[in-house]
């Protein structure tokens, strides 16, 4: 832990006239990373060049110090797809193949000599609970077995650096939780630094030490999900006693957004810029209303995304 | 019941020497083989193919018994008189002698099968990996775009082997059996040398055509059509046009099957004068067709397979 994963620095993508990533600046540690962004944000063409696949139009970058750029059939970027196991979110799967074939297939093209790739299978797939289906074909498997055959085809090589493309995608909840908790485990227990791609904030908040927010191209927002969340300096937490009816229209026509009223006194605002708090007490004065908490309200992952891509 | 969390408690790290991503093609050839292997309709042309290499198999065993056992014999079939003689002359036409003929008909008539068993294993040895979104897993991998053509066409290569290129080297072996060994392999080097010539032909072109065309189209329906019309359709046409409306041989290049077996003729050192039709192209045309067909499957390839997306 503490070696830098990822290295950008002014890395921007342009596909002819379309601009897909701009002036893209990022340090990030190992651990588990959240990348977050609606589609067209730019994440499918950061993990492409991320992986090798494509090479940056300006910048440069590293992941876990292997330089990006260059021809994707280069020696650099094999070596670079060597450290990172990629679960895509396509099915991608070999119709006809058992479980146990399609892991060490992927084992072989790895580099990963037969018989190594065959018992490096066996032991993955017991690992994600497939012990006994993996002599089925995996067309037969259920989606949750899907994902997971996915998984340990990214897992058989013991790469440093596991690349989740949406990999909750298509489960129930409690497939979606094993599949979570699978990807924290692996990311806690096993040193294994993810980066796990979604427009699902319910994943990255479950699995996810830090975020990466993007939107058009940019990067909106990065840090740990308790800074990024701790950041609002406008919103805050009340809680009065009293007939706040008249309380809140004052409030309202000093400029001040309420997101969310309980019924029973407790409020959560958005103050304009340059308020005092001092007007809190001076219009619950006003109106005969007290004042029985007053805190700053953290941010949830779910409305600084929203904040994020909106900007 | 251990739920998959309780069981990666026994996760362990996996250290060890990466090879050359070569070895993936060659383990992405062993795949495709081993998903033809499992279809049951591959086994049954197999078996057809099998059926006419067992034809020329007993023979040219057949052939040379006669020769030797019972030449100047007379026999009676039907009532009617027959020398033994006599036969020859048929046989002589199938070229059941061990010469270079021999195994250019051999290749050309096991052609007819290898053709059907490619068009439908087009679909099982590349198609698939686009209708199924198979081709993310691949070039996700520490592997060139090349490499997984080069392991598409091993595989396609495998089966061409096992269907012509492999029997006529059994039967190149069995005429020197049945002639004087001693004599017959050290004067027959080129045949051997030929068949292996012919056989790399065959593989190399209509690999890289499968792969190319398995691409293009994925289904097996249009796949067979285009190879139905590819060698059904336009040898009839060129046998029109030279045969029937006499016009100039070139127009027999339009029969790519053809353009390889005078390819093939060529390597096998067989005299041009003795192939199956009157005119032909001069055999420079031919392997120009064969070559220029090559290219452009790899052209084709190239950009196809450059533009898979492997994050969507």
């Amino acid at each position: 832990m503490g070696q830098t994963l990822i290295d950008l620095d002014h890395l921007s993508r342009s596909f002819g006239t379309f601009t897909a990533l701009t002036d893209v600046t990022l340090q990030l540690p190992t651990g588990r990373i959240g990348l977050l962004g609606p589609n067209g944000a730019g994440k499918s063409t950061l993990l492409k060049i991320l992986m090798g696949l494509i090479p940056p139009s300006s910048g440069t970058g590293k992941v876990l110090d292997q330089p990006l750029g260059g021809d994707r059939d280069s020696t650099e970027n094999w070596r670079l797809r060597r450290l990172v196991g990629f679960m895509p979110e396509a099915e991608a799967l070999v119709p006809g193949l058992t479980g146990i074939e399609y892991v060490s297939l992927a084992g072989e093209l790895y580099g990963m000599h037969r018989r190594q790739a065959q018992r490096r299978a066996n032991e993955v797939l017991g690992y994600l609970g497939l012990d006994e289906a993996r002599y089925r074909v995996v067309e037969g498997y259920s989606a949750g077995m899907k994902q997971r055959v996915k998984l340990a085809q990214a897992l058989v090589h013991d790469p440093p650096v596991l690349l989740l493309d949406e990999p909750t995608s298509g489960l129930d909840p409690e497939g979606r939780d094993t599949m979570l908790k699978l990807v924290n485990e692996l990311g806690t227990d096993h040193g294994k630094s993810v980066i796990l791609s979604t427009h699902l904030l319910a994943d990255v908040q479950a699995v996810c030490e830090r975020v990466v927010i993007m939107a058009g191209g940019r990067i909106r927002g990065q840090g740990t999900v308790a800074e990024l969340c701790a950041r609002r300096v406008d919103r805050y937490r009340l809680r009065v006693q009293g007939d706040s009816k008249r309380f809140q229209d004052d409030l309202r026509n000093e400029g001040v957004s309420f997101l969310s009223d309980n019924g029973r006194g407790d409020f959560r605002v958005v103050v304009p810029a340059g308020w005092s708090n001092l007007a809190f007490f001076k219009f619950a004065d006003l109106n005969e209303v007290v004042i029985r908490s007053l805190m700053r309200d953290d941010e949830s992952l779910e409305e600084l995304f929203l904040r994020s891509v909106n900007a | 019941m251990a739920t998959p969390t309780d069981n990666l408690l026994r996760y362990r790290p996996w250290k060890g020497t990466l090879r050359n991503p070569l070895f993936g093609s060659l383990a992405m050839a062993r795949v495709s083989l081993q998903l033809m292997f499992r279809r049951k309709l591959f086994w049954a042309l197999y078996g057809l193919a099998a059926m006419i290499f067992f034809f020329f198999f007993y023979a040219q065993y057949l052939v040379v018994w006669l020769q030797l056992q019972a030449a100047n014999q007379t026999v009676f079939v039907a009532g009617f008189r027959f020398q033994i003689a006599d036969l020859f002359k048929f046989l002589d036409k199938l070229a059941l002698n061990g010469t270079a003929h021999t195994f250019g008909n051999f290749m050309w008539f096991q052609g007819y099968v290898a053709m059907i068993l490619l068009s439908f294993a087009g679909a099982v040895l590349v198609g698939n990996d686009f209708q199924h979104g198979s081709l993310p897993f691949y070039l996700s991998k520490p592997i060139g775009r090349w490499h997984y053509v080069l392991g598409k066409c091993l595989g396609a290569s495998g089966i061409i082997t096992m269907l012509i290129t492999g029997p006529a080297l059994l039967l190149f072996f069995q005429a020197g059996l049945l002639y004087d060994w001693q004599t017959y392999y050290p004067d027959h080097w080129r045949e051997f040398l030929g068949i292996l010539g012919y056989g790399a032909v065959l593989t190399v072109t209509l690999s890289l055509l499968l792969v190319t065309t398995a691409i293009w189209l994925r289904r097996t329906v249009p796949l067979i059509m285009i190879w139905a019309g590819l060698f059904a359709l336009a040898p009839q046409l060129g046998k029109l046009f030279v045969d029937g409306l006499r016009l100039d041989p070139a127009f027999r290049l339009l029969d790519l099957w053809n353009d390889m077996y005078l390819v093939g003729l060529w390597l096998l050192g067989a005299e041009l004068d003795e192939t199956r039709y009157g005119a032909q192209p001069p055999t420079w045309q031919a392997a120009l067709v064969v070559v220029g067909v090559c290219v452009a499957c790899l052209l084709y390839l190239r950009r196809r397979v450059q533009a898979v997306e492997i994050v969507t």
